[in-house]
């Protein structure tokens, strides 16, 4: 080859070489631009998402309060329950397996297992899914000791609801389950997420606020495993961090041992309510509705199953029959009748009404319970003589009894704050109107006796029956007691506070009381056979209210049916009869007569409750709450 | 011999030298941190890699000491040792998910399709020396060339290694367009390419390599699978800003985001680490060494001198774009590694053999 061939060869390709570093510089400057739009452009972007890539929010969930009674007994508190999560993504069949055989699973459980983990879809694969809520305490012991070997299994401690007192006071204390995604849309900025649990009854409900705390949390660094990264001092300083607040501490004004007798009086008795107050205060000292639910079931894993049967029996157990259903209180109304009269002036006291055992009206004959003969109020009252009470409605009519009645807080809600309260019913003559066409005069008799269209609420009547005996104040019936830090310190105290003062005279007062002593006291009185000698002195008032005949229910059993057909029995009353503690009211479902049924049962209460009282004073060197009690 | 190294000295080429060291002394560097993850069991990686260098620079040096003609008589052989390397990989060679590239030497596996990039690129230099036509080819005088490609690339196919054989079509192709080629062969060659993509695409992409293309044409699909690696490492480079994180501080590295981040991904790193100033360095280096590639071949004193400086510019070249394109986002994700960057004792000893082979151009530029 020779030099000048050389030198052509390499000049032939000369104008290519310009060409491909054309192409070259053409290529990298491609390059170039799209790092730097990455790095300067995009920056912020892809800064956001590899921040969120290596941190991980893990919350610190907040204590929840506890309920506790009057006395400090704990109603509500919280105990530590093992919960097993699975990450789909880092589990094999084999872990699986042994998971299964750690925990001692039957075949068809596994079988389960294995298809709830084949059923995690792919975008949720990588994240801890709840696959076991409350193990025993074998299986924890077995994945505890053995979880080394398993990455994607872990343990965790949640805290869980525990109600020491079962289905006592059920309705009342309420209890909590799982947020449904309404429940987080309709609570915006309350940081309620998916798996929290909510209060859904009577106090765990509405003091949810309080008893919840604040849930804080905790940001990690994980790798693109999830496993938190051993963090430098550094790492830990710039943590960010937010402890949990824990829950307040709620105490009641409600006393679970008076729950415990109130109970043990309803033995026998499929159905009913009680609501004891202090006169003196409007503090609820007992709300018991029968029948009622387990907590721990309601609050744990309810299966629909035992919803339904619960939602069908016929008693009603998942109803507050102390403040969500109103019924007719019967004769127990009278006195509000009687007072009516008494304050108008329409009615002596003295007026004698003879009974034949009937009273006509028109063409209708009503009948008495029987004939009383010649009657004046007291004597009305003590043995419920349904003519003379009659005969004084047509003089007071029904304007007059309803004004008074809703000065005694018939008619509208107490304000206890829980559980959907009834209003109770007063009938006007405007209602009677639009809603049967004309006014009768009948309707204001059954409304003096508490019947026809006049409903109330347990903590109604209980609320006025204290108004009766602590001289005409009418409290709003207070639940709270106080509500205090998790440290036992009082955050706030909560005082009586008084509805309003009734217009009523003293000396009218003090008549109808005495008519009440007499309903226990005078051997004619209606409950003068429930009452317990030299026991504590009550005052009270029976009733024995009709039921509207029941329509053969679907599921109900006709040979049951006539039970459901047997009147309500009612005692509402006070005492110590001379100067009043409690107010108590009994209902006895379809009890029958309320002298009979209802009575006994109140009289059984409230010598527990005082004879224990004097007991517990007795041994604490005082004697003022005996010496009262045994007046 | 005292002018032999006199001239050895003057004749050095300094330039391709520093550029060269600086990025492989910034690969190891960058290895350190793409491996030190805690539990990523891969740090005493880069020591290997500085092995691999030490080797390779040896091997460099002997490359570029030996008379390149003497390559030029033994073109021919050095091919048919590469072809036979090849079909050994079949016989000997160990299964590394799911494909066969590698063959056990002692302690050391090498990858022979890596070294047949530079027998190829010898070959073609020295068929074309030999034929020193200056009319435009036709497809008939692309026949000879083509089929020396063709054996090495579907022995190549079927290992499977459909990064490798694309490199050696691209460097066939870039060499092919410094001669002349009839724009008609050119239509046809284009043609054909484009009509064999579905055959392709259904008989020679495997479904692994199939979801990789739809995940780079639809990267928002499916995050977690396919599209993650392609995400990870964009996540990565656009984190890292203009300053970066600074050295060992990449999240995405250290936290272990980026996967193959010593392998395919080390762009990543170091872009996510020293950010778009580091990014543009290194993109730089490569680019100066290309251009220099190219500037020693038009300083060739013949025709296979020429061919091999343009040869190895292009496997330079092509191994960096697509590596960077793929990192980028810009490219679907295809295991072709960063020249020196990247961790791999065949790809380094590849790329260091062919800076010698620039290096002995470029040297022996004035002689003879």
């Amino acid at each position: 080859m020779t030099l000048l061939s050389q030198r052509r060869e390499v000049g032939e390709f000369k104008k290519r070489y310009k060409w491909m570093a054309l192409v070259v510089l053409g290529v990298f400057s491609i390059l170039a631009v799209r790092v730097i739009q990455l790095q300067t452009l995009d920056y912020d972007h892809y800064a956001a998402i590899a921040q969120e890539n290596i941190t991980k929010t893990i919350p610190l969930p907040a204590t929840r309060g506890i309920v506790t009674d009057t006395a400090g007994r704990v109603i509500a508190s919280n105990r530590p329950a093992y919960n097993v999560f699975i990450t789909p993504q880092l589990v094999s069949e084999e872990d699986i397996e042994r998971v299964a055989e750690l925990m001692g699973l039957d075949p068809e459980e596994k079988a389960v297992l294995i298809q709830r983990v084949a059923d995690v879809p792919r975008r949720r694969r990588s994240h801890q899914i709840a696959m076991f809520t409350e193990i025993e305490r074998d299986q924890l012991a077995a994945l505890e000791t053995h979880g080394q070997e398993l990455p994607g299994v872990d343990v965790v401690a949640v805290p869980v609801r525990e109600y020491a007192y079962g289905n006592l006071g059920a309705h009342t204390i309420g209890y909590l389950n799982e947020v449904s995604a309404e429940d987080i849309e309709g609570h915006p900025g309350q940081g309620y997420r998916a798996g929290d649990r909510m209060g859904r009854n009577g106090v765990e409900r509405a003091w949810e606020s309080y008893l919840r705390g604040r849930d804080g949390y905790r940001r990690v660094l994980v790798d693109a495993r999830g496993t938190v990264r051993d963090h430098t001092r550094e790492e830990r300083a710039r943590e960010d961090r937010r402890e949990a607040v824990p829950g307040r501490d709620v105490t009641l004004t409600v006393d679970m041992e008076l729950m415990r007798t109130i109970d043990r009086a309803f033995r026998g008795h499929p159905s009913g309510a009680v609501v004891v107050v202090d006169v003196r205060t409007g503090r609820l000292r007992a709300l018991y509705s029968k029948p009622s639910y387990d907590l721990n079931e309601m609050s744990g894993r309810l299966s629909v199953e035992r919803y339904t049967e619960m939602r069908d029996n016929p008693f009603r157990p998942l109803i507050d029959k102390t403040l969500y259903e109103s019924f007719f209180p019967g004769s127990t109304f009278k006195v509000i009748t009687a007072l009516a009269a008494l304050e108008d002036g329409v009615f002596d006291p003295v007026t004698r009404v003879d009974c034949p055992g009937f009273f006509e009206i028109g063409n209708d004959r009503k009948r008495c319970t029987s004939a009383h003969g010649e009657v004046d109020m007291r004597r009305a009252i003590v043995a419920s003589c349904n003519v003379y009470f009659w005969t004084m409605a047509l003089e007071v009519g029904l304007e007059r009894l309803n004004r008074f009645g809703r000065d005694l807080g018939f008619g509208e809600r107490t304000g206890v704050g829980i559980n959907s309260e009834a209003s109770g019913f007063l009938p006007s003559r405007e209602w009677y109107t639009n809603h049967f066409g004309r006014f009768r005069v009948g309707y204001t008799l059954d409304a003096a006796i508490g019947q026809g269209n006049t409903r109330s609420t347990l903590v109604q009547l209980a609320m006025a029956y204290a108004a009766i005996a602590n001289g005409g104040t009418l409290f709003v019936p207070q639940l709270i007691e106080r509500v205090g830090s998790p440290d036992g310190q009082a955050i706030e105290e909560f005082e009586p506070r008084v509805r309003r003062r009734i217009s009523v005279g003293q000396e009218h007062l003090a008549y109808v009381v005495d008519g009440l002593y007499g309903v226990v006291n005078d051997p004619n009185g209606t409950a003068f056979d429930a009452r317990i000698e030299d026991g504590v002195p009550v005052a009270g008032k029976t009733g024995t209210a009709q039921v509207q005949r029941s329509r053969p229910r679907a599921g109900l059993d006709p040979g049951r049916a006539w039970f459901f057909n047997r009147d309500h029995a009612w005692f509402a009353g006070f005492a110590p009869a001379g100067a009043p503690e409690v107010a108590i009211v009994v209902l006895v479902e379809h009890g029958g007569g309320g002298g009979r049924y209802a009575a006994p049962i109140a009289m059984q209460i409230l010598q527990d409750y005082f004879g224990n009282r004097a007991t517990a004073a007795t041994r604490s060197g005082s004697s003022t709450a005996l010496a009262r009690g045994a007046r | 011999m005292a002018t032999l190294v006199r001239g050895f000295r003057d004749q050095f080429d300094w330039a391709l030298f520093v550029a060269v060291s600086a990025i492989a002394v910034i690969g190891v560097v960058n290895l350190y941190s793409a491996t030190s993850a805690a539990g990523s069991g891969l740090q005493g990686l880069y020591i290997q890699q500085i092995y691999w260098l030490t080797l390779g620079a040896g091997v460099a040096v002997l490359v570029a000491a030996i008379d390149y003609r003497v390559y030029e008589r033994t073109g021919w052989f050095a091919y048919g040792i590469g072809v036979v390397l090849l079909i050994l990989v079949f016989l000997l060679g160990n299964t590394i998910r799911g494909s066969t590239r590698w063959i056990n030497i002692g302690s050391f596996t090498l990858q022979p399709s890596e070294l047949m990039k530079i027998f190829l690129i010898i070959a073609l230099a020295k068929y074309l020396h030999n034929d020193p036509k200056t009319d435009g080819r036709t497809l008939k005088d692309l026949v000879v060339p083509g089929l020396i490609l063709v054996v090495p690339m579907i022995l190549i196919l079927l290992q499977p290694d459909l990064g490798t054989a694309m490199i050696c079509a691209f460097i066939f192709g870039t060499i092919m367009m410094l001669t002349k080629l009839k724009l008609r062969s050119l239509f046809t060659l284009a043609a054909a390419f484009v009509l064999s993509a579905p055959l392709t695409w259904t008989y020679l992409l495997r479904d692994y390599q199939r979801g990789r293309l739809t995940a780079f044409l639809n990267p928002e699909a499916d995050l977690l699978d396919t599209g993650w690696h392609a995400h990870q490492s964009l996540v990565a480079i656009g984190s890292g800003g203009v300053f970066g994180k600074g050295y060992m501080q990449g999240t995405q590295n250290q936290y272990r985001f980026l996967p193959d981040q010593f392998s395919d991904f080390p762009f990543s790193v170091w872009s996510e680490e020293q950010g778009l100033l580091g990014a543009l360095l290194i993109l730089g280096l490569y680019f100066f060494i290309i251009l220099w590639g190219l500037k020693i071949a038009s300083q060739a004193k013949d025709r296979f001198g020429a061919v091999v400086a343009v040869g190895v510019s292009a496997l330079i070249f092509w191994h960096t774009i697509i590596n960077i394109g793929m990192v980028c986002g810009l490219l679907p994700v295809v295991g072709v590694t960063l020249p020196l960057f990247s961790y791999g004792g065949s790809s380094v000893l590849t790329i260091m053999i062919g800076v010698g082979l620039l290096m002995n151009v470029s040297i022996r530029r004035f002689s003879f």
